[in-house]
């Protein structure tokens, strides 16, 4: 019995490790700036195809292939590099303080433009680049081949969570961030750059994003439309974990993981609702996800 | 009573104008419009591409040799990837523009049914150059063709091939796209070996999302069935996909895997020796009576300088498409007195019409429904090219796995037994 639930197991935790990348980014954004960013999505798009882009470069130029894993991490950091401030600075920025309405349509908008942005310039056939999948080799568990590459994405996921946490409780900049979130009126009274805090806070979200498609594209292809397919399930894990909960959204990858996983063990006819099912049942029990809590409006 | 002789013009006008439409069609035109649906965008593009540029290729050298009746082919290509209504909306489009006389629509089964009855409405014959679904003709209609095979044949012949290579089958899992032809093809694989062979149990079955991009638990799934076969039809992106994925993963080496589009990714992922592929029809460049053709070998040559690989059989289907268009206008011209044909006399002619292709024959039955021959094989190491051919091939008569016209499929397949194998050439009889 217990031999039949690890394949399960190793199973959900990889799927979750994704899911889990991506969700994080979009929930320190909404905890920090308040705006549910519709085109997360596509920095873990971009992230993907900058990742393919560049390992295939360098193994067609006869590089060391070890250098691709570098490059997955490299690839997330240009990204959020370039469009974190810029796409903060101009578009995000101006919708502080509008209706939820606004902010939605503004970066839906972004969305679509960074959609086609990504057909000009990657093309519209899928691109594959594997080589990290392919140095690291396989392991059995339970019976079932897994590629190590699926069980670094679980210990990266780990790491992320932790690092996360020790540069909000343990960093100066992270303490800005925690204040941003708990007041931002106070924590401007207090002298801290909340401008400063936003860019912060909004890059991280990218270089988290980006971070989650540069990671997938080893074991998948990287193909137009990627972005919609996540944005919506990192909407779910968000949702479930409680918007704005770090931790939260880490147990949520989790159960939507494991809830896909046993969809497509046990029901395959339900593998693409089930993380929804699990979203609904959750919001009918906490409207505010397992981890959020109600907030007073003051006034 | 002024009033009414208006009303009395217009409505004479009104009545008029098919007529004059008719008349304009009848008129040898500059240019032979045609509308070409395929998806040139996203993870499908990898199987719709090839068709794109197979008709490309075919436009020139048909133009090239005069086009037809004189008249030079010009095509509007439309990608699928939009979506249906999107897709239908075009369809409309095009049909409505007298210029454009012959759709070429569509590769997905869903969009195939869904444009169906709009071709019917709008009178415009549209030929199938893929739409696999054996739904599609369920209906009667008069525009609607698809002369390259459906379901039926394919996926029968499938199960044959897999039982005569492994008759010792007993433990299958299925992997195919969620949409009509994923689930189309797992009933009539699963009717035809359960027709043929009673005993075989089906310990999973799985239809990912078409454009899925990771089948890492699907492929942790199926290694937990222990399946003595996988049988999947993903297709384009999604099926190079799976291969890469479970390659590595040993689905290949603990299961006899047969990918009913695998002629398709040959070139592209370094397929083991030994899988079970096919080409959904007879449409493969390098098919014994391929080779023996001078035309197709001069196509794949020329293809493959022009686009940097050979065909792969979604070029040919489409490439033979519009060689029985052209050959649907000729008979028409023919009926005609030499002259241009209408819309209604093109679809006319293409009732019944027999004619040859750059892979084989092609004969379309009065449902509409082409009769093309199956090639099924294995992959094998070629010591000429540096991807893995097709070998140990068996070529079926395409008659031979249809059912009878206006007969329910599968209960035509339900009626058939092991004996039915036995009539029907055996793996690496087609040399």
């Amino acid at each position: 019995m217990l031999q039949s639930l690890v394949p399960l197991l190793v199973d959900g935790l990889a799927n979750a490790a994704l899911i889990f990348f991506v969700a994080v980014g979009l929930t320190l954004v909404f905890s920090v700036l308040r705006i549910l960013n519709v085109a997360h999505g596509s920095f873990y798009s971009i992230g993907a195809y900058a990742a393919a882009s560049i390992g295939l470069w360098i193994v067609s130029s006869g590089f060391s292939p070890y250098l691709t894993f570098p490059a997955l991490l490299l690839s997330a950091a240009l990204v959020a590099a370039l469009f974190g401030p810029l796409v903060e600075r101009t578009l995000v920025r101006w919708t502080y303080g509008k209706s939820e309405a606004v902010q939605i349509l503004v970066t839906f908008g972004l969305f679509l433009i960074l959609e086609d942005l990504q057909r000009m310039v990657f093309g519209v056939q899928s691109l594959y680049e594997d080589t990290p999948m392919a140095l690291l080799g396989i392991t059995e568990i339970g019976g079932i081949v897994y590629l190590n590459y699926q069980l670094l994405l679980i210990g990266l996921a780990a790491v992320v969570i932790i690092g996360l946490r020790l540069l909000i409780r343990h960093t100066r900049h992270g303490k800005f961030l925690a204040a941003v979130v708990a007041d931002r009126e106070v924590s401007q009274t207090l002298g801290i750059d909340t401008n400063r805090v936003f860019i912060m806070a909004f890059a991280l979200g990218v270089f988290l994003a980006a971070l989650g498609g540069a990671l997938a594209t080893p074991t998948s292809g990287v193909a137009p439309g990627l972005g919609a397919e996540t944005v919506v399930l990192a909407f779910a894990v968000a949702a479930i974990g409680g918007l704005g909960q770090i931790e939260g959204a880490a147990i949520a990858a989790v159960i939507v993981g494991l809830a896909r996983v046993l969809a497509i063990y046990y029901a395959p006819a339900l593998d693409a609702v089930a993380p929804y099912l699990v979203m609904l049942v959750v919001l009918l029990i906490r409207p505010y996800g397992l981890f959020g809590s109600v907030t007073t409006r003051r006034i | 009573m002024r009033l009414l002789k208006r009303y009395l013009a217009a409505a004479a006008l009104i009545a008029a104008t098919p007529a004059i439409t008719l008349a304009q069609d009848a008129k040898r035109p500059e240019t032979l419009g045609v509308g070409v649906f395929t998806f040139t965008s996203g993870p499908a593009a990898a199987y719709g591409l090839p068709g794109r540029n197979g008709a490309e290729f075919i436009i020139e050298m048909i133009n090239a040799d005069g086009g037809i009746g004189g008249v030079p082919l010009r095509a509007t290509f439309v990608d699928e990837a939009q979506g249906a209504e999107g897709v239908i909306s075009e369809f409309r489009r095009l049909a409505g523009d007298a210029s454009n006389q012959v759709m070429i629509a569509a590769l997905s089964s869903a969009n195939c049914l869904a444009l169906a009855p709009v071709a019917e409405q709008m009178q415009v014959p549209t030929i199938g150059w893929n739409c696999d679904t054996h739904q599609l003709l369920q209906e009667d209609y008069d525009y609607v063709f698809r002369p390259n095979g459906n379901t039926i044949p394919e996926f029968m012949a499938y199960a044959a091939y897999l039982l005569d290579k492994k008759p010792d089958v007993s433990r299958v899992a299925i992997i195919n796209p969620d949409y009509a032809f994923g689930h189309d093809a797992a009933e009539i694989f699963k009717a035809a070996l359960k027709a043929f062979k009673p005993d075989v149990e089906i310990v999973a079955e799985l239809y990912p999302r078409l454009g899925a991009s990771s089948f890492q638990t699907e492929i942790s799934r199926l290694s937990a069935a222990r399946p003595d076969v996988i049988f999947s039809n993903l297709w384009g992106g999604d099926l190079e996909n799976f291969v890469r994925q479970a390659q590595p993963r040993g689905l290949f080496t603990t299961s006899q895997v047969v990918l009913a589009l695998g002629e398709t990714v040959l070139q592209r992922v370094a397929l083991p020796e030994g899988v079970i592929v096919g080409v959904l029809g007879d449409g493969w460049w390098m098919s014994p009576t391929s080779m023996a053709n001078e035309k197709t070998q001069t196509f794949a040559e020329a293809y493959r300088k022009k686009y940097g690989e050979y065909p792969v059989f979604p070029t040919m289907k489409m490439a033979n498409t519009f060689l029985i268009t052209k050959a649907a206008y000729e008979k028409a011209m023919k009926a005609n007195g030499d002259a241009w044909p209408t819309r209604a006399q093109v679809a006319e002619a293409l009732k019944g019409l027999q004619t040859t292709t750059l892979t084989g024959e092609v004969t379309i039955r009065e449902d509409n429904d082409g009769i093309v021959d199956q090639i099924v094989g294995t992959t094998v190491k070629s010591a000429k090219h540096d991807f893995p051919v097709i070998g140990d091939m068996v070529r079926y008569e395409g008659k031979s796995l249809m059912p009878p016209v206006g007969q329910d499929p599968f209960k035509w397949i339900s009626g058939l037994d092991k004996s039915f194998l036995e009539t029907l050439p055996k793996p690496g009889s087609y040399k």
